[in-house]
């Protein structure tokens, strides 16, 4: 992905981005988990990239995020600040703007 | 666990967290800085103290419940929902058993922090959750195994105070910006105020949140008062609002802002012995400035009524008059050969009037005015105008833009020839200051947190920040972009101690000449430029 800043082009791979994503979402309090897309990587041990759906669209960076939330969580805040973080991080750090970005609370954890 | 009693705790947090709901909200830069911190909490625990008005539980168990789902559903933003695990897992614990004793709630905390902690999958250190987790170690401690509930709760409060004050060190952000950890403070308060509801002890005053009015800006107000005088009052149970009543009968531009240990007074009166002797009613007085206020803008009508003395300066060409503010900096433009120095700047503008009087007063027809301020640079056109002699104006923007045009200045040439090199001297020299900044804000990109250093560089905010080193280092570094070997500070009538800092600025550019000047100018600690 090329970003166009004043300072010239920079290119930030996409796994930069997830990086960033990932790891700023499982700091957001609630978020237990990322979870996996699809039936095989559920069965892959635990990582930052799977939760993370990152796309570069003319309009900008389209995110789809997964996670699994603590039961007994407002979900609704936990969505929120999830989101909030995510942006925050992304325009500190890579300044692309931000077309589309999707939090799903994929699953509730209980214990 | 009785209703009553935990009607009565979550009502006391929740007024002592109202008190300090501002000063939490100026802290929060951590997860984003968006400054809710302190209104999210209150409004979670606002929602516990409404659902707990209408609980009708009869046992300890129930109640936790109430309070439980209370917290949850009330639960407002990031540090809301921290809290709300923090709830859930103290009560949860106090739930088992109708009494209070010290080993249940040492459980208690322990539960608090446990859930806190369960509900991320990685924990932030330097937050909120290191915060409950030091209380609740504090609380398993043996030394206060066999204390009185009430002592134990004193002893976890003081933890989670020194907790909070430690958050820089665990996390970046906080330290860039020179805060505690907003939700952390958030938490202490709340803390603070179930404590104090607890033992029945009466809440310190909260301090005075920081209203728009600074120092700064009440310096800049009008009096009819001759001396500004500010000193500290040390003390145990300093009643601030009797001492403004007392001191509101004899003066104005009042300001008292701290706490019942310390309080910080501000006042513009004709007598500043009345002032101190109120302080030292109370306890002890300390860094006492006394200023006249009068004493500036007399010497400055002195100066406009002597007038010239011709015979002497017949050979002089050219006059110049030059705005600035502070004392060192009147004297900087004196020496450099400024004819007339007007008192003013940022704070405080001359009018046309006052230039126009000071150009009458000097004694060529040509008359050369630095007006040193943007704000200054109209009015001087308009008293340009409005004399009767040649007079050009310099447009400097600031003091130390001023200031490197003046070294271009003789009085024995012409107007046309001065201004010509004056102007050059302007075009070259690049001009930087750091300030202290007043509220938090974002200017140019740069975050700025109240009371940070906030570095600018023609004009433009370029850094920020507590490390008065880093934010002049950056200021430095841009100002002499342009590849210029020569360095001017004018330090400000509050400018922190330099000797470390320019002895590492001149190793960092061994070429580089610096020049350090005290220009006693307000608001502005250092002034810089570069040529």
């Amino acid at each position: 992905m090329i970003a166009e800043t004043e300072r010239g082009r920079i290119a930030i791979s996409p796994d930069a981005i997830t990086q960033i994503v990932g790891s700023a979402a499982a700091e957001s309090y609630g978020v237990v988990a990322l979870a996996g897309r699809g039936r095989l990587s559920r069965l892959l041990p635990w990582g930052i990239k799977k939760g993370v759906d990152v796309d570069l669209r003319a309009d900008g960076l389209a995110i789809e995020l997964r996670v699994v939330v603590e039961h007994g969580l407002k979900l609704a805040e936990v969505a929120e600040t999830v989101g909030s973080r995510v942006r925050y991080e992304l325009e500190r750090m890579v300044g692309l703007p931000i077309a589309s970005l999707e939090v799903h609370i994929e699953r509730v954890r209980s214990h | 666990m009785e209703l009553e009693l935990v009607r009565h705790l979550a009502r006391s947090a929740s007024q002592n967290l109202e008190a300090h709901r501002r000063r939490i909200d100026d802290l929060n830069v951590y997860p984003v800085p968006d400054g809710d911190t302190g209104t999210n909490l209150v409004l979670t625990l606002r929602s516990i103290v409404e659902a707990l008005d209408a609980s009708t539980a009869t046992d300890s168990e129930a109640v936790a419940k109430d309070v439980t789902r209370a917290a949850l559903m009330g639960a407002r933003g990031n540090s809301g929902v921290i809290f709300s695990q923090i709830v859930r897992g103290f009560v949860e614990v106090l739930g088992e058993h109708e009494g209070i004793s010290s080993a249940l709630l040492s459980r208690a905390f322990r539960g608090a922090s446990d859930t806190a902690y369960r509900a991320v999958k990685r924990p932030v250190e330097g937050t909120m959750l290191t915060v409950i987790r030091e209380m609740a170690e504090e609380s398993e401690k043996k030394v206060h195994r066999r204390v009185a509930p009430d002592d134990l709760l004193r002893a976890v409060l003081a933890a989670g105070e020194d907790a909070v004050a430690r958050t820089p060190e665990l996390l970046d952000v906080l330290r860039n910006a020179g805060v505690v950890d907003a939700g952390g403070a958030g938490l202490v308060e709340i803390a603070r105020g179930m404590v104090h509801g607890a033992t029945g002890e009466e809440l310190p005053e909260a301090p005075v949140e920081a209203e728009a009015l600074g120092f700064d800006a009440i310096h800049q107000e009008l009096s009819e008062y001759r001396y500004c005088t500010v000193f500290v009052i040390e003390g145990e149970s300093l009643d601030k609002d009797e001492l403004e009543a007392e001191l509101e009968k004899i003066g104005d531009s009042l300001l008292v802002v701290g706490d019942a240990t310390a309080l910080k007074v501000h006042v513009h009166t004709d007598d500043p012995g009345h002032a101190l002797m109120l302080g030292t009613a109370v306890g002890v007085v300390e860094g006492v400035e006394i200023a006249n206020m009068h004493h500036q803008t007399a010497q400055r009508e002195e100066r406009l009524l002597e007038g010239g003395t011709p015979s002497a300066l017949s050979t002089l060409e050219t006059g110049l008059v030059a705005v600035c503010p502070g004392r060192g900096n009147r004297r900087l433009f004196e020496s450099l050969g400024a004819t007339r120095v007007i008192e003013g700047g940022q704070s405080m503008n001359p009018s046309a009037k006052d230039i126009v009087d000071a150009v009458e007063a000097v004694p060529t027809d040509d008359v050369l005015v630095l007006p040193n301020n943007s704000n200054v640079i109209l009015t001087a056109e308009q008293a340009a105008s409005m004399s009767g002699k040649k007079v050009r104006v310099i447009p400097s923007k600031s003091v130390q833009a001023g200031f490197a045009a003046m070294g271009r200045f003789v009085p024995t040439e012409s107007v046309d020839e001065n201004e010509r090199a004056m102007l050059e001297e302007l075009e070259a020299a690049a001009t930087g200051e750091i300030t202290v900044a007043s509220r938090d804000a974002s200017l140019d990109g740069v975050d700025i947190r109240e009371g940070a250093y906030l570095g600018l560089v023609d004009d433009v905010a370029v850094v920020s920040g507590s490390d008065l080193e880093v934010v002049l280092d950056e200021v430095v570094d841009r100002v002499l972009a342009g590849g210029q070997g020569f360095l001017t500070i004018l330090t400000g009538e509050d400018a922190p101690p330099l000797d470390g800092l320019v002895a590492s600025l001149e190793e960092r550019h061994p070429d580089l000449e610096v020049e350090i000047h005290e220009g006693g100018q307000p608001h502005y600690p250092l002034l810089l430029v570069a040529q």
